[in-house]
């Protein structure tokens, strides 16, 4: 039992904190890719780019486009706006997470809202986004370590799952879904995209230095194992939804577990030649917006339902 | 008053030595007035005297980035971001001994019985008034009167459940009390956060002085919050109701709620059906069988008090007077903490418990008693003058401090509507030593016991002492630039090695862990 506020602010605490790891990964491979004067590097600043909706890409260089996309406190989209985001549905909810979990994300909001941070970013920016990737990683374990993992753990990953489902499907949507010349083949820019998706080492030991498009499809869109694929991460939600919704006991309620269980029964049983022969790019499509029904269908269940339904008899 | 108040070169250096520190007029917890330290002082100032400037620097700097991480903070907004402070903190203990919190504790539980008699009594049959002990229309004219409350059934005739009472130590060196808080007093996560510091601070003094611990104040008030609930409801649902995120005291709201383990509710969170207090969970709704509310009376019911309220619930007090929620504190309890009704508090205690108050009052002048009013206004200069209906040191005028133009309109504000004025003297704050600016220098202080009442009544051995960070300043709110610091309420007379500055344990047991 727990406040529908409550699990709000817990289910976008999970978001934000996916979002702002994300975003800092992004800026980081990006930064690093432009250090080598090639094409690949331009081809990495327009996934990264893309991957974010900033269609414009070119019109800043490299480093302004992640200073922005990292500090820029007026961009709801940013890195220091989605962990203010995160820190205030924290706040919300402070009496939910454990201490050792709180103070992993203030730390982490007290050095991106430094009036330092910018002179740090520009010092050496790599290491500063490390820095922030780290501490999320920090904050993830804590979370992990010291809450129980009960229905408010539940909500957060829940949060941090549907996120970084979209996310992966964006970005795999930006390089695999057919584009008039744009392909991206260059082998440095497929490393980059495997590095943005946090999967180059993990990739590395499934399918060895060959670095293929339908080999990062394969391993990003079905591998089991791998936390950042999206059949992982529907797994993930389906199993946390499953759960939930075992005490809701509404009829007529949008049953958000059974749209998840429905998008992971299609993942387990498609495969890369049948996504490779239909494109690409519908699969990708359907899994964002299968996302955002989910998403929907969460909050009618646990959070916005009619009060009509649920008055005690 | 502040006949000598200490200048900058009279501070002592670090390491401090007794000398070096002088007081002034005000009694000081630390020092007696010839420059020896108090005996139960000495494990404390053998250990400041063994570090130097530095490594208090960095005590002071580990203290304050534990607040920062934990969020005990409040928002400044600037221009164009908002920036996080920390309420201010000072690492040296203040300390009483056990004979003087004994007096302290008895006292306080006497006002407080006292103070929850005359509650039911004029929300009841209202005897004081007609015996004429109280002024009728003082009572009953009061805007912190709830008419609504009148003859409704309240546990244990608790209706302060929780009350945070203020202190002051005068020149004579005897604890009198300034104000009672029974309405929705804060400080206790400070106390709390306070004393996690302190022993992280000074370990092994704490460990020497045999400090009484005040871990137990969460579970103690979910007790006696339980205790507020109707018997035939088992396991009652206890929640906290917070104004929300951004009330300055939000921190506190969530540290208890977590610490008792029992969620923290908005307005937003609750639903009235039938007269019945429901949360709206993510199964459903669930019953609400006690609500330890941290929001103003004015703002718990659009429906009963302030229309315009969202931080409430509509047809809370409804649900209430039928009986099926408990609210705590009850509604209507500010009219005992009136500042007005203060004055009559010493014969509140003799009307019902036949017995002399253990702790004084401040002498107290009603302006709405001619003869008073003329006192006060000839004797602006030396009186503090407040607003009956205000708090947190608003409203205030400190005449000694006051500029003639300040307390010439002042004057003006007390002709034009005397019944909402009251005068005290201008106590001279005990003082207290405190890290200032890298010098040990005195502040004055002064102290905020919290006392639990339910089916029994409970003062929490520890306090929040409230420091004026302003060199001779004696407002300590912290609305008014105020800080705080951890205070020691020791277990037996002279726990500790008197005047054994080599850390030596002379094996004293405290009963603090």
């Amino acid at each position: 039992m727990m406040l529908a506020r409550v699990a709000d602010s817990l289910y976008w605490l999970g978001r934000y904190i996916e979002r702002a790891e994300h975003l800092s990964r992004l800026s980081s491979v990006m930064l690093n890719a432009t250090l080598d004067q090639t094409d690949s590097g331009v081809q990495a600043v327009w996934i990264a780019l893309s991957a974010v909706g900033d269609s414009e890409t070119g019109k800043v260089s490299p480093y302004d486009a992640a200073l922005a996309l990292v500090l820029d406190r007026s961009d709801p989209n940013s890195v220091v706006s989605s962990l203010t985001m995160a820190r205030e549905n924290a706040r919300q909810v402070r009496d939910q997470i454990t201490t050792e979990t709180w103070e992993r994300l203030n730390v982490l909001y007290l050095r991106v809202t430094d009036p330092n941070a910018e002179a740090e970013f520009a010092d050496n920016s790599v290491a500063f986004l490390h820095d922030v990737i780290a501490d999320v990683h920090l904050f993830k374990g804590a979370a992990d370590a010291t809450m129980s993992h009960g229905e408010s753990w539940r909500f957060m990953m829940l949060g941090m799952y549907l996120e970084r489902a979209q996310l992966v499907s964006s970005l795999l949507e930006v390089c695999f879904a057919p584009a008039p010349g744009r392909e991206i083949n260059d082998h440095l820019a497929l490393v980059s995209l495997l590095r943005m998706a946090c999967a180059l080492e993990p990739y590395l030991r499934v399918y060895t230095a060959e670095i293929e498009p339908r080999h990062i499809l394969e391993f990003l869109v079905f591998d089991e194992d791998f936390p950042r694929s999206i059949r992982f991460a529907t797994s993930r939600i389906e199993e946390h939804l499953a759960t939930l919704a075992r005490h809701v006991e509404a009829a007529g309620r949008a049953a958000p577990e059974r749209l998840a269980g429905k998008l992971k029964a299609r993942l387990q049983f498609a495969d890369v030649d049948e996504l490779e022969a239909g494109g690409a790019g519908s699969l990708l499509t359907a899994v964002v917006n299968e996302c955002a029904r989910i998403h929907e269908a969460i909050y009618e269940t646990f959070v916005s339902y009619p009060l009509e339904l649920r008055l005690p008899a | 008053m502040a006949a000598k108040i200490q200048s900058l070169d009279e501070a002592p250096n670090l390491p401090m030595t007794g000398a070096a520190y002088l007081p002034g007029v005000a009694y000081d917890e630390m020092f007696a007035p010839g420059g020896e330290v108090r005996g139960h002082y000495a494990p404390l100032q053998s250990r400041m005297a063994t570090l130097g400037a530095s490594a208090l620097a960095d005590r002071q700097k580990t203290l304050e980035r534990s607040f920062l991480l934990q969020g005990i903070t409040f928002t400044v907004y600037g221009a164009g971001s908002a920036t996080e402070r920390i309420i201010p903190t000072d690492l040296f203990p203040r300390i009483i001994p056990a004979a003087e919190w004994a007096k302290i504790e008895s006292g306080l539980t006497q006002r407080l019985l006292a103070l929850n008699m005359f509650l039911a009594d004029i929300y009841g049959e209202q005897k004081i008034l007609m015996d004429g002990v109280v002024p009728r229309d003082l009572v009953l004219g009061a805007p912190s009167y709830r008419r609504e409350m009148q003859n409704l059934y309240v546990p244990h005739k608790s209706y302060a459940n929780v009350c945070g009472s203020d202190l002051i130590r005068g020149q004579d060196g005897q604890f009198a009390v300034l104000e009672d808080n029974l309405r929705v007093p804060s400080g206790v996560s400070y106390m709390l956060a306070n004393r996690d510091a302190a022993k992280r601070t000074f370990p092994g003094t704490y460990r020497e002085a045999g400090v009484r611990p005040v871990e137990r104040y969460p579970d103690l008030l979910l007790a006696t919050l339980k205790s507020m609930s109707a018997d035939w409801r088992s396991d009652p649902q206890v929640v906290v109701l917070t104004p929300g995120v951004y009330n300055s005291a939000y921190y506190e709201h969530a540290y208890l709620a977590r610490l008792m383990g029992v969620p923290l509710v908005e307005g937003r969170d609750l639903v009235v059906h039938d007269n019945m207090v429901y949360m709206r969970t993510t199964t459903g709704l669930r019953r609400v069988d006690v609500i330890y509310r941290r929001v103003d009376d004015d703002f718990i019911d659009p429906l009963t008090f302030r229309r315009d309220s969202s931080l409430g619930a509509a047809g809370l007090f409804n649900a209430y007077r039928a009986g099926n929620v408990v609210i705590c504190n009850a509604p209507g309890t500010g009219v005992a903490d009136d500042k007005a009704v203060y004055a009559f508090v010493p014969d509140i205690i003799r009307y019902y418990l036949g017995e002399d108050p253990i702790l004084p009052n401040i002498e107290t002048y009603l302006c709405r008693e001619k003869s008073q009013l003329s006192h006060v206004l000839a004797n602006l200069d030396k009186l503090v003058v407040k607003a009956v209906g205000a708090s947190g040191g608003y409203g205030m005028l400190v005449g000694p401090h006051a500029s003639a133009q300040e307390r010439a309109e002042f004057a003006e504000a007390l002709k034009a509507d005397p019944g909402n004025y009251i005068a005290q003297p201008t106590i001279q704050l005990s003082t207290a030593p405190c890290l200032v600016d890298g010098r040990i220098e005195p502040r004055h202080v002064d102290l905020r016991p919290f006392i639990l009442s339910g089916e029994k009544t409970i003062v929490t051995p520890g306090a929040l002492t409230r420091v004026a960070l302003k060199r001779g300043s004696l407002v300590v709110n912290s609305s008014q630039g105020g800080g705080s610091k951890d205070t020691w309420v020791l277990a037996e007379e002279n726990g500790h090695s008197n005047g054994n500055g080599n850390g030596h344990s002379n094996g004293h047991k405290g009963n603090g862990q």
